[in-house]
């Protein structure tokens, strides 16, 4: 029950946390969001005339009060969708987000069902051999000779 | 486990491992090297890929198949972050004097920002049209990156070369200008 309120109140805190990125989004924030067209990498781990190029166009954006939306649309249609790291959370690229999960769930399930079969077929433990009563009478006045 | 659920479990498996081939195959017979440059330097020369690209100067657009067979055209591949490019432009336009009513001069804006880009042409007096290739799909036809790239297409469109020694222009030009 604790576990699932330090969730809603992470989540609760997220939601205003991602809003104020939307509305006021940082230089490093989007340089690290956004691909240098030539090298490969993003922005930030890229000195590039091209990466300096778009690293510009982002400080233009931002000081002009452009929201993150609204930059990363400008460059979308400069560069094509590839200019941003991460797929789009729309169409095609929705596959890229949820195939993932659908790999770890379906990987639980088959791990869980292995799991529960493995344990329902396991033999159950040998008992042990019944004696002889007469063998066990002698085994134990054996032992009382020995103890005594 | 069931002996067709087994065998359900083995097909899908099975399938999983052919997709993933048939991607990588794809994958690298769609080899951005696969380009004009690299058909080039093999010794073909191959027709020009057709591209249909917005002008910089906001004047519709510029159909490449439209010209085969009216006009051989050099094709400038360039961007505003590309220093080398500035040079290579100025000797274009400068070709454009002299070769300009028997050769279209086309360049290629790629992976720029078209302001920048439309800023750079005025700054240093490109005149010659050009279409932007914001996501660089077309340069990766024609060979990828590094730019500048300079190719020559005769009037029927095969591409007859492309520019690597400066000193070979005026031997292009006048080349695909009697073509």
């Amino acid at each position: 029950m604790k576990r699932l309120a330090v969730v809603f109140v992470a989540a609760l805190l997220a939601v205003p946390l991602a809003h104020a990125s939307e509305r006021h989004p940082t230089q490093a924030e989007l340089e690290g969001e956004v691909m240098c067209p030539v090298c490969g990498t993003t922005l930030d781990q890229s000195s590039s005339p091209a990466a300096q190029q778009i690293k510009r166009v982002i400080a233009k954006g931002i000081a002009a009060g452009q929201t993150k939306s609204e930059i990363e649309d400008r460059l979308v249609a400069e560069y094509g969708q590839a200019i941003l790291a991460a797929p789009p959370r729309h169409g095609f690229g929705l596959l890229a987000w949820w195939l993932p999960i659908a790999g770890i769930v379906v990987a639980a399930v088959v791990v869980g069902l292995g799991a529960w079969r493995w344990s329902r077929a396991r033999e159950p433990a040998p008992r042990p051999a019944q004696l002889d009563p007469a063998l066990e009478h002698r085994l134990d006045d054996e032992l009382r000779r020995f103890e005594a | 486990m069931a002996r067709p659920a087994r065998l359900t479990a083995q097909a899908l498996a099975l399938a999983v491992v052919v997709g993933l081939l048939v991607l990588l195959v794809w994958r690298v017979v769609h080899d951005d090297n696969n380009g004009i440059s690299q058909a080039l330097s093999a010794g073909r020369h191959p027709t020009a890929p057709a591209f249909d690209l917005k002008r910089l100067d906001g004047r519709g657009t510029i159909d490449l198949a439209s010209l085969r067979g009216k006009k051989p055209l050099v094709l400038d591949f360039w961007a505003s972050w590309c220093v080398p490019c500035i040079h290579e432009s100025k000797r274009l336009e400068a070709a454009r004097k002299r070769y300009g009513d028997r050769v279209a001069f086309i360049g290629v804006d790629t992976k720029d920002f078209s302001d920048d880009a439309r800023h750079w042409q005025r700054e240093h007096g490109i005149s010659y049209p050009s279409v932007h290739d914001g996501n660089g799909k077309v340069l990766a036809k024609w060979g990828g990156l590094p730019i500048p790239k300079i190719f020559f297409v005769a009037r029927s469109g095969k591409v007859v070369g492309e520019l690597v020694v400066e000193e070979d222009l005026p031997r292009y030009l006048r080349q695909i200008a009697e073509s």
